[in-house]
């Protein structure tokens, strides 16, 4: 059974709203970088199949980038954005409240940290950088929209990819804590 | 994406063939089943499933899909000798393919049974769309006077056919498109094999390039 179609062949693909685009068009840019993203955390989820918790929270967060990247597939003048799912506040609550359940169980830290230690920190720590560019590339496309649904669904995009970034770095914290793996901190 | 994915049952009731390996289905509509125009469900039948658009409108009281039977299709095969009264496993409803108004004409783009979307969207008042079915033979222009009843302009694209109906056309659906549709801005719908698919796309980003494509790929 074949699942190519060869129409990308050419340099061009289509946005969920049917716009034919380069492939190096600043929305593909954006939601490649996210899917980017998204393959980082399933390579540390595999790394942390013994903690339950900690993979479910990231199947989670790998559905709702799923979900911020059907937003920035489809074009905000798009009648399509009608049959999108509408980002939640809910979902920015979940990682606060993962973010504050996981900095309980961490030392206090005084100072930077090198983003290094156990291989799992050590992917938290990309997953975070890759967080990052992600939402250094969706600032620019809320620049260029309207005020509407869309231009009211990016700000909410940028909201969790900041969160995101936040719970990332705790995470990475964490999977060194659980490995019994002190914070490397940065001497100047 | 909003989906709403549920698992339902449903019973075969007749099989009517439309042509020598193609045929149709109707099965009960299971209560609380809902789809729009365009949209496929997975049937399964003995542990074997596969994904099928619906013909019928969400209005009727039936459920509706066109079947191709296939040599090493061992799902087409069961269903093309299955009973009456066989109980059919329905998951979906899925997809995107869904008609989404637009100032810009509309252009359906089928080979095959990937004729059934459109169907579907006729049969639920949608009109005023230009057609191409991609056929090899005459024999396979199923559900062409439904089409026609709704279609701006249905046209048959006959790529072996000797004997041409009127007002067909002798070759491929990208032969039409790149001979008679005048160059402009169009929403295209593509619903077939994947050869089509992608050498309609690659023809759109040639010669109307502010179009847009939404498609629909059959294995």
């Amino acid at each position: 059974m074949k699942i190519y179609t060869g129409t990308g062949d050419k340099g061009k693909t289509s946005l969920f709203s049917g716009e034919r685009v380069p492939k190096d068009n600043a929305r593909i840019d954006a939601y490649g970088d996210i899917d980017e993203l998204n393959s980082i955390l399933g390579t540390l989820a595999s790394h942390l199949s013994d903690e339950a918790e900690l993979t479910e929270e990231l199947q989670q967060i790998q559905s709702d980038l799923m979900q911020l990247s059907a937003w920035l597939a489809t074009s905000p003048n798009s009648a399509l954005i009608e049959s999108l799912e509408e980002i939640s506040t809910k979902q920015i609550t979940f990682l606060e409240d993962a973010i504050n359940r996981i900095t309980h169980g961490l030392p206090v830290l005084k100072s930077f940290i090198l983003p290094q230690g156990h291989p799992t920190a050590s992917w938290a720590h990309v997953a975070r950088t890759v967080c990052r560019r992600s939402e250094r590339k969706v600032v620019p496309l809320l620049s260029d929209l309207p005020e509407g649904k869309a231009a009211e669904q990016y700000r909410k995009s940028l909201v969790y990819l900041n969160r995101l970034s936040d719970y990332l770095f705790v995470l990475a914290r964490h999977c060194n804590h659980i490995h019994g793996v002190p914070d490397k901190l940065w001497k100047t | 994406m909003k989906t709403h994915v549920q698992t339902y049952t449903a019973t075969l009731l007749r099989r009517k063939w439309l042509s020598k390996k193609t045929f149709e289905i109707f099965a009960s509509r299971p209560p609380g089943f809902t789809f729009t125009p365009g949209q496929r469900i997975s049937l399964s039948l003995n542990e074997h499933e596969r994904d099928y658009s619906i013909v019928s409108a969400p209005k009727e009281s039936e459920l509706t899909l066109c079947i191709r039977k296939v040599a090493d299709g061992k799902l087409s095969a069961l269903l093309s000798a299955a009973d009456t009264g066989a109980s059919l496993v329905i998951r979906g409803p899925h997809g995107y393919f869904t008609y989404r108004p637009s100032p810009r004409p509309a252009v359906f783009v089928a080979t095959g049974t990937g004729i059934a979307p459109f169907c579907s969207m006729a049969r639920s008042g949608i009109s005023g769309f230009t057609i191409l079915h991609g056929v090899r033979l005459a024999a396979d222009l199923y559900y062409a006077s439904q089409l026609r009843k709704n279609a701006l302009k249905y046209i048959a694209c006959l790529s072996e056919s000797k004997k041409l109906p009127a007002n067909a056309f002798p070759g491929k659906v990208t032969q039409y498109l790149e001979q008679h549709l005048i160059p402009g801005a169009y929403d295209f719908y593509l619903c077939g094999r994947n050869e089509m698919i992608r050498d309609v796309t690659h023809l759109i980003d040639r010669r109307f390039p502010e179009s847009l494509v939404y498609t629909e790929l059959f294995y």
